[in-house]
C-alpha cells in the first residue's frame, strides 16, 4: 500500500524524495490519510492476533509431534528448509496418553467441583451483600464497602501461614490476646481447604458486580412484589435476581474462571499432587512437569485439554466477561 | 427467637394462616429496621472475610514477632528482630536454595539483581522489576489492543475473543506454555534469542536473568488483555461528538488522539495500571511453573519457600509484602473517598 501511494505522488512532484513525497501526499490528501490509518489498523490487528494465538499454535504443534521428533529439535520446513515450528506428524494418541500416564481427568474433575462449589457459595453470599450495598441505605455502608475492597487486594501469601495452620487442625488463637477459640477439623487435602480461601478471595469482585446490577432494578418492581405479600428476601430471590440474571451470570462466569485458574492455594492446600488429595488442574499439569520431565508432547496435550473449558467459556460468554471485568474494576 | 417475635407482633401472627418457627423467623426478619437487616444479611460476608482474610492477616503479624518455633512449646517473643534480621541479611541461611543460590551468584557478576546479598533484597528487586516492566508493557500493548477493538470492523467479536483468551487461561498452563517455548530441549526460540544474547543458551529456565525475562514476557502476554478491556471501556465512554467537532475544526487523526482520546482515557488507564500493579506484586504461580522460586525469588515465593521451616521469618516476609501492597491500596482508597463511594 505504501509503494502504491508513492507511485501516485511520484509523477506529480519529481523534485522531492520518495518518502517526502509520500508524506506530503498523506498530509494533503484526506483519502490517503484514511488508507494509511486503515493499513496501520490491519497491521496492528494482525500483530495482536499472531502474538496472542501463537503460543496456542505452539502447544498444538508439540502435542501432535511425536516426542522423539521434538527431542530431535529440527523444525525446518520440508521443502523451503526455513526453520518454522510445524507439526511433524499427526500423533493424536498423545491426547489419549495424557489420561493414561496420570489420571488427568480426575484433576480436571476436582477443578470443576471446586469451581462450581465456590461459585455457588460466592453467588449466594454476594447476592445478599449486593442487595444490601446496592439497594439499602444504612450507616457504615461506605467504610464497609472500602473494607471489602481492601481485602480483595491483599496477597494470598499474607493469609497463608495462619490459614495453613488452621487447616492442619491446629487451634485457632485470637491474635494478640492468646485465647484459644476452637480447634478446627483437619481440612488439608479436602475441598474445604481450597473452597474457603477461594470464596473469600473472589467474593469482593462478585459483590461489586451484583451491587451494580441490583441497584439498577427500579424500586417500584420490588415494592410491587412486597405489596403482593413477598418478604424482602423473597423479593430478592423472586424479582431482583431474575431481573439481574445477566449480572448473576457475569459474576458466576468470572468466579468460575478465577477458581479454575487459581494457582496459589490450589498448589499448597493439597499436600501432594495426587487427585485423591483434591489436587486440581494445577497438580495434574505440574505432575507432568515433575515426573515425566521429557514427555514434552504430553505436557502440551495436557495443557490443551486443560485450556479447552476456558476456551469454550470465553467464546460463549465473551460479553459477560467484558462487562463484568469493566464493571468490577471501574465502578468499584 | 420465635418467642420474642410472638411477643412483638401478635396481631400479624394471628392473621397469618401459617404458623411455626419458619413463619416466625420470617416475620421477625420483616420487622427488622433497615440497618439491622443490612447488617444481618452481611453476616456471611463478615464471617468469611473475617476468618479467611482479617484473622490470618493479624495472626501473621503476631507470628512475625516470635522466633521460629514450630510445633509444640511456647514460642519466644522477639519483637521486630525477624524484620531486622531479614533486612540485614542475617537470616539468609533460613531460605532453602540459598546454599546453591548465593555462592553461585556472588562469584559471578552477570546477575546484577542478586548481587545485593540476601534473599529479601533480591526478592524486593525481582518483584519491583517484574512489576514495573510488565505493567509498563501491558499498558502500552493494552492501549494498542484497545484502539484496535474500538474500531468497527467485521469479525470484531472474534478478534476480541482471541485477545481475551490469554487472560482466561490457568496460570499453570500459561507457565507450561512458556516453559515449553523456552526449554532448551523444545524451545525453537531459545537458539535465536541466545545468539543475540537475550537469554542463556543452556539451562535457560534456571538462569536468573533469562527466567525473569521469560516470566515477564509470559505475564505481558496474559494480562495485556485485562488492560485492553479497561482502557476500551474508557475509550467507549468518550463522547463521539467531540470527534465530529474536531473534524470540523480540521484536526488530523493524530491531533484527535492527542487532544481528545488520550487525556479522556487517562483516568480509566490510571485505575487499570493501579490494579495491575497490585496484582503483579503478588507474582508466585507463574515463577513456580516456568522456573523455580529459588531461581527467581519474588516476595510471595519467599513466604511459600520458608513457611514450613522458619515460621516467624516467613510471617515477617508475608507482612512486609502485605504492607507494600497496603501502601498501594491506600492510594486506591484515597481516590475512592475523593470520588465519594
Amino acid at each position: 500500500m505504501a509503494t502504491q501511494t508513492e507511485q501516485q505522488t511520484g509523477s506529480d512532484e519529481q523534485n522531492l524524495g520518495p518518502l517526502q513525497q509520500w508524506t506530503q501526499g498523506v498530509l494533503s490528501d484526506q483519502e490517503k490519510q484514511q488508507r494509511l490509518y486503515r493499513a496501520l489498523f490491519y497491521v496492528a490487528a494482525i500483530f495482536f492476533l499472531v502474538t496472542t494465538l501463537f503460543p496456542f499454535y505452539w502447544l498444538l504443534v508439540l502435542a501432535l509431534t511425536p516426542n522423539s521428533a521434538i527431542l530431535g529439535g529440527d523444525w525446518s520446513l520440508p521443502v523451503i528448509g526455513l526453520e518454522f515450528p510445524h507439526p511433524q506428524g499427526f500423533n493424536v494418541v498423545a491426547f489419549v496418553e495424557v489420561f493414561q500416564q496420570v489420571p488427568f481427568h480426575l484433576y480436571v474433575f476436582n477443578s470443576f467441583v471446586l469451581a462450581v462449589t465456590t461459585t455457588i457459595i460466592v453467588i449466594a453470599v454476594a447476592s445478599l451483600a449486593g442487595y444490601v450495598f446496592g439497594r439499602l441505605d444504612f450507616p457504615g455502608r461506605g467504610p464497609l464497602l472500602l473494607g471489602i475492597l481492601v481485602v480483595s487486594y491483599f496477597p494470598p501469601a499474607a493469609f497463608l501461614i495462619p490459614l495453613f495452620d488452621a487447616f492442619l487442625g491446629n487451634a485457632v488463637v485470637l491474635p494478640f490476646v492468646g485465647i484459644e477459640l476452637f480447634e478446627p477439623p483437619r481440612l488439608v487435602n479436602t475441598p474445604g481447604a481450597m473452597i474457603m480461601p477461594f470464596s473469600a478471595l473472589f467474593l469482593p469482585l462478585s459483590i461489586f458486580i451484583l451491587m451494580t446490577f441490583y441497584s439498577q432494578i427500579p424500586d417500584g418492581l420490588e415494592d410491587a412484589a412486597r405489596v403482593e405479600g413477598t418478604t424482602r428476601l423473597g423479593a430478592l430471590v423472586r424479582v431482583i435476581m431474575p431481573l439481574s440474571a445477566p449480572g448473576v451470570a457475569t459474576a458466576a462466569v468470572l468466579t468460575f474462571i478465577a477458581v479454575y485458574n487459581e494457582y496459589f492455594f490450589s498448589e499448597i492446600m493439597a499436600l501432594e499432587n495426587v487427585p485423591q488429595n483434591w489436587s486440581p488442574l494445577v497438580g495434574g499439569i505440574l505432575s507432568y512437569q515433575d515426573q515425566y520431565t521429557t514427555d514434552f508432547n504430553l505436557m502440551a496435550a495436557a495443557s490443551i485439554v486443560g485450556v479447552l473449558p476456558m476456551l469454550i467459556l470465553v467464546i460463549v460468554a465473551q460479553e459477560k466477561i467484558v462487562s463484568g471485568l469493566t464493571a468490577g474494576a471501574l465502578k468499584e | 427467637m420465635s418467642a420474642e417475635t410472638d411477643g412483638q407482633v401478635p396481631a400479624a401472627e394471628q392473621h397469618s394462616r401459617r404458623s411455626g418457627p419458619l413463619v416466625a423467623v420470617t416475620r421477625w426478619l420483616e420487622n427488622l429496621g433497615e440497618t439491622a437487616f443490612a447488617y444481618l444479611l452481611l453476616t456471611p460476608v463478615f464471617l468469611l472475610l473475617g476468618s479467611i482474610a482479617l484473622y490470618p492477616l493479624l495472626r501473621t503479624f503476631e507470628l512475625s514477632l516470635y522466633a521460629n518455633v514450630l510445633g509444640a512449646g511456647e514460642p519466644e517473643f522477639v519483637g521486630f528482630q525477624n524484620y531486622v534480621e531479614m533486612f540485614t541479611g542475617a537470616r539468609n541461611a533460613d531460605f532453602p536454595g540459598s546454599t546453591t543460590f548465593l555462592p553461585a551468584t556472588e562469584t559471578s557478576s552477570s546477575f546484577p539483581f542478586i548481587h545485593v546479598d540476601g534473599w529479601l533484597r533480591s526478592a524486593l528487586i525481582v518483584t519491583l522489576l517484574f512489576t514495573v516492566v510488565s505493567v509498563f508493557f501491558e499498558t502500552i500493548i493494552g492501549f494498542g489492543q484497545a484502539l484496535v477493538l474500538d474500531q468497527e470492523f467485521r469479525g470484531r467479536r472474534w478478534v476480541r475473543a482471541a485477545i481475551i483468551i490469554p487472560w482466561a487461561i490457568p496460570i499453570v498452563i500459561q507457565g507450561m506454555i512458556f516453559y515449553l517455548m523456552f526449554h532448551p530441549s523444545t524451545g525453537f526460540l531459545t537458539p535465536y534469542l541466545s545468539s543475540i544474547g537475550l537469554v542463556a543458551g543452556t539451562n535457560t529456565l534456571n538462569d536468573p536473568w533469562s527466567a525473569l525475562l521469560i516470566v515477564t514476557v509470559a505475564d505481558i502476554w496474559k494480562t495485556s488483555a485485562f488492560m485492553a478491556l479497561l482502557i476500551l471501556a474508557g475509550l467507549q465512554s468518550i463522547d463521539r461528538s467531540l470527534y465530529d467537532v474536531a473534524k470540523v475544526a480540521g484536526a488530523t487523526k493524530w491531533q484527535q488522539f492527542k487532544m481528545i482520546t488520550f487525556p479522556l482515557v487517562l483516568p480509566a488507564g490510571g485505575i487499570a495500571i493501579l490494579f495491575r500493579t497490585i496484582d503483579a506484586m503478588r507474582i508466585y504461580g507463574l515463577i513456580d511453573s516456568v522456573s523455580s522460586c529459588t531461581v527467581v525469588p519474588s516476595l510471595s515465593c519467599m513466604v511459600v519457600e520458608t513457611f514450613n521451616t522458619a515460621r516467624g521469618l516467613s510471617s515477617a516476609v508475608a507482612f512486609v509484602t502485605a504492607a507494600i501492597i497496603g501502601l498501594l491500596v491506600t492510594i486506591v482508597i484515597i481516590q475512592q473517598v475523593r470520588e465519594g463511594i
